[in-house]
């Protein structure tokens, strides 16, 4: 299983229920001197039932799938997890403070309903919101460095790394999300008594009060993003649009819910409305989570370590020296050995692909020769800007080409009039598709290619290698590379729809997903220059 | 020279000196297995009990198995919470080694986190079900020990594999999803069952002294409970060496003769084997004593200071292990001075903090005693 893959299934229902624990602690605690000041006792019944649910979760469930995220970061990416834990295990250390205070706090305040006196157990409850609290500040600290280290990358100073460009409307952001989930979590508990719609209403406030921060802080978040991360925002990656939609639609989704059945009509958030609510929680917050790891590729930790674990610093001696050389555990350096290539992909690809699965390799490599594969290898950096480069030197490259190229049968065709513009989609997909889309917004080909025809634009693929260093050479079978040049001249010289909205970046490999028109007026000079221009559009 | 291939160390400076970093190892490991023997052999204690008490005629044993069902998910929450600690000093000084040992059995290393899981809930339920005595709670209890059994052997695999770098290749082309055991390391078992024997035995000490607390307003339960505990105290201690001789029997000749050679581990281990001696007998004769209290308490602290011995042992004996690989006093160190500092006034006003709450909690029980407070839930009663 690809180690990104691993991570999320245990960070995402870890952040979910930790960000619920300070949220819901802070909503307890606040509830419960509401009770004791209105002299309610059946409120104060809803919050001792709510405490139980709350620390048999959150204790349980949220404190173990934490030190969970160790367990997986430590075995996906362990010179990740050696950096923060260098630059930062005093933060930890602090971190860890507050976090036994907390676990301390919640069993005391959970416990003691029956036998401290009210004062003290809302002090108890209190400690224990403010220590849970001051543990996100600091883990949030140490996650937005990861994604902006500011000035850390110069003076390695443990504060400049803790408070980096994002670190606070981040934090804003998630003491929002905090606000949202202990509303939503209220509902799970909401009792048949007569506080029945008293709480439903509070829990609204809680869930309507976080939704209206959450949008302003996300704003100031995007704002201080680093320039490479806002690029993808800005619709070069279909998966980071989805993610945004998903994410967005989801928390507005919450917010009708908590509106009309929490708010207007608490008679009719039943068990089933409970239940989409939780869903659509967990959804906006899966999706602040994929966007977040996402806006940070190819790196793990901006500027020091790649998403597969390398060090840029180690990358140039690597591609000197060879992989092999260089190699650490569990490779071994037989690089006559038919396996190396199969090492080299778990070493550098696997903690974001499998090869058959999750992100596939297969379905991405589909139509490559070991040549063509050696060689787009040297361009990895080039194609969405989500890549880390290859770390290793010819010998590396063209192992783990051949593996690549392996991992289907060659391509064989008869092409006819019929299917000519079909194939030529895949050999674009296959060849081209991972940096260029013809009508797309990402690196569109239109302006190179518009008004030629299916000759002159094959006359061109001799000498792609030399146009720029982030070309590789052309070597396709002469039949796929008529059918491509016969694919390329017919979309550059397609006709688009005027109000056509481009959003998408072609990947993989069918057709329909190379065919999305470009908006009117991004045509032009600038876009011509972005084909040679490598990376730079969307770095 | 060494051609195993070692995972490189971080280049980063350490932020603080190596000696600050083993020292909070020792201390929060230390504190970890105090926790963790409360928690597993805590949970033998109770399950032992439960299963006595169930049918009638054992009313102590029903007594005790519900009053520690209580404790058991505090005892696994501060396992878990110093076990993190733990773990965070052990990457800064052996990341390395850590990781790499980890990835060669990740998919047992990643059970741990569901088996944890499954164990937290399990006492929890037993904790919620121990009054009515039924045999579903009981599955639940036996559940969470077994697992947590587990989980001591996987981590036991783990920490002997972190020391064993000619292993890892070996075990990882074997089985490189990380269904892997260190099984070929002879001293797996014996340091294993030297583990989860020794939780019973220093869980034993500390019901020992709980006897002693329950004898001031239940004599004949407090005695009873002292009693049983200093035997199992004093049988369990005594294992302990024969578990403790397989395992250097086990250990290579070589690791075992360099870390005996050195002065600060001979004094350890001198000073752990008396230790151990002293709290087995101090227990066992203090528990026939008319004035039990002055011994039990004494052979407890001693039990105390020999985890802490094993402990540094223990490390000292990782050293050894490691030496043809780390030299931890060659790592480049830049410290953080005032983030130490920060944490060290952070740390003293966290056991403050927490001191204060239960400060909270012993004054509430004593006012129960006099009068009834306006409690928390007071008006819930009402």
């Amino acid at each position: 299983m690809p180690g990104g893959l691993l991570i999320a299934l245990v960070a995402v229902p870890h952040v979910f229920i930790s960000h619920f624990a300070v949220g819901g602690g802070f909503f307890l605690v606040a509830t419960e001197a509401r009770a004791r000041k209105q002299n309610d006792p059946a409120l104060l019944a809803y919050c001792k039932r709510h405490s139980k649910f709350f620390a048999l979760l959150t204790l349980v469930f949220g404190a173990i799938t934490g030190v969970g995220i160790w367990f997986t970061i430590g075995l996906v990416s362990p010179e990740a997890t050696a950096t923060l834990i260098h630059a930062f295990v005093w933060g930890w250390a602090i971190e860890w403070v507050f976090f036994f205070i907390e676990i301390a706090a919640a069993i005391i305040y959970y416990k003691t309903w029956d036998s401290l006196p009210a004062r003290d157990h809302q002090i108890v409850g209190w400690i224990y919101f403010v220590a849970a609290w001051i543990s996100l500040f600091i883990i949030n600290g140490i996650i937005t460095f990861q994604l902006s280290p500011g000035r850390w990358v110069q003076t390695q100073n443990f504060w400049d790394g803790i408070f980096n460009p994002t670190f606070w409307p981040s934090l804003v952001a998630r003491t929002a999300i905090c606000a949202v989930l202990a509303g939503v979590f209220g509902y799970i508990t909401l009792p048949k008594t007569e506080v029945r719609e008293k709480v439903s209403r509070l829990a609204a406030q809680w869930i309507v009060a976080g939704s209206v921060v959450l949008p302003l802080a996300l704003r100031w978040y995007m704002a201080d993003l680093p320039k490479d991360s806002r690029a993808y925002l800005d619709g070069t990656l279909i998966g980071v649009q989805h993610a945004l939609r998903g994410g967005v639609m989801s928390a507005l989704l919450a917010v009708i819910i908590a509106l009309v059945f929490g708010w207007w009509k608490p008679r009719w958030m039943r068990g089933p409305v409970v239940a989409v609510l939780v869903v659509l929680a967990f959804g906006m917050m899966g999706s602040a989570e994929y966007l977040r790891e996402f806006l940070r590729k190819p790196w793990a930790v901006t500027q020091v370590v790649y998403a597969n674990d390398l060090m840029a610093s180690e990358i140039e001696s690597v591609k000197a020296k060879g992989f092999a050389n260089t190699a650490k555990f569990p490779l071994t350096s037989d690089t006559a050995s038919t396996s190396y290539g199969e090492d080299l992909f778990e070493m550098q690809c696997e903690s974001c692909h499998s090869a058959r699965g999750y992100r596939s390799m297969a379905r991405r490599a589909d139509g490559w020769d070991p040549e063509f594969a050696a060689d787009i290898l040297q361009h990895l950096s080039a194609m969405h800007g989500t890549m880390p480069p290859f770390a290793g030197n010819e010998v590396d490259r063209k192992a783990l080409g051949g593996y690549l190229a392996g991992l289907n049968p060659p391509w064989q065709f008869t092409i006819t009039d019929a299917n000519r513009a079909e194939i030529g989609g895949k050999v674009f997909g296959s060849r081209c598709g991972h940096c260029h889309s013809i009508n797309g917004k990402f690196r569109p080909l239109r302006g190179v290619f518009e008004k030629q025809t299916a000759n002159q634009v094959k006359d061109m693929f001799p000498v792609l290698g030399t146009m720029s260093p982030n070309m590789p050479n052309f070597n396709a079978p002469d039949d796929q590379a008529d059918a491509l040049a016969f694919y390329i001249a017919q979309e550059a010289n397609r006709p688009l729809p005027p109000s056509s909205n481009s959003q998408q970046m072609p990947i993989g490999n069918t057709k329909s997903q190379m065919t999305m028109p470009a908006r009117p007026g991004q045509r032009g000079p600038q876009e011509t220059r972005s084909w040679f221009a490598g990376a730079e559009e969307v770095r | 020279m060494q051609t195993i291939p070692i995972p490189q160390v971080n280049p980063l400076p350490l932020p603080g000196p190596v000696w600050l970093f083993t020292a909070l190892l020792l201390l929060v490991f230390t504190l970890h297995l105090v926790a963790m023997n409360s928690a597993v052999g805590g949970g033998v204690w109770a399950l032992w009990n439960y299963l006595r008490g169930r049918h009638g005629g054992h009313e102590y044993s029903r007594r005790l198995a519900g009053e520690l069902a209580g404790m058991l998910p505090v005892f696994l929450a501060f396992t878990v919470t110093l076990g993190v600690a733990a773990l965070l000093f052990l990457q800064v000084l052996y990341g390395n080694f850590f990781y790499a040992s980890s990835i060669v059995i990740g998919a047992l290393w990643l059970a741990v986190i569901p088996l944890v899981i499954v164990a937290y809930y399990g006492y929890y339920f037993f904790s919620d079900q121990v009054s009515k005595g039924t045999g579903i709670a009981g599955c639940a209890l036996a559940i969470s020990v077994c697992v947590l059994l587990a989980v001591g052997f996987i981590y036991v695999n783990n920490l002997t594999l972190m020391q064993n770098p000619g292993s890892w290749l070996g075990m990882y082309r074997a089985h490189p999803n990380g269904w892997n055991l260190n099984l070929g390391d002879h001293t797996v078992f014996p340091r294993y069952l030297h583990m989860v024997n020794g939780a019973i035995a220093v869980f034993s000490g500390i019901l020992a002294v709980l006897g002693l607390r329950k004898m001031k307003t239940d004599e004949g339960y407090g005695r009873w409970i002292m009693q049983r505990s200093a035997v199992v105290f004093a049988a369990c201690t005594g294992l302990q060496f024969l578990f403790g001789m397989w395992m250097l029997l086990a250990i290579p000749r070589e690791i075992v003769l360099a870390l005996l050679r050195e002065p600060l581990a001979g004094a350890v281990f001198g000073v752990a084997l008396i230790t151990a001696i002293a709290a087995m007998l101090l227990i066992l004769l203090g528990s026939m004593a008319p004035r039990p209290a002055p011994m039990v308490q004494a052979g407890f602290g001693a039990s105390l200071l020999t985890v802490f011995m094993m402990v540094c042992l223990r490390y000292l004996l990782r050293i050894e292990y490691l030496r043809p690989y780390a030299d931890l006093s060659a790592l480049a160190v830049k410290p953080q001075v005032g983030v130490i500092v920060l944490f060290l006034l952070l740390f003293v006003g966290g056991l403050v903090t927490v001191g204060y709450m239960l400060w909270l909690v012993a004054r509430s029980g004593k006012a129960a005693v006099g009068t009834a407070p306006r409690t928390a839930g007071a008006s819930l009663r009402s």
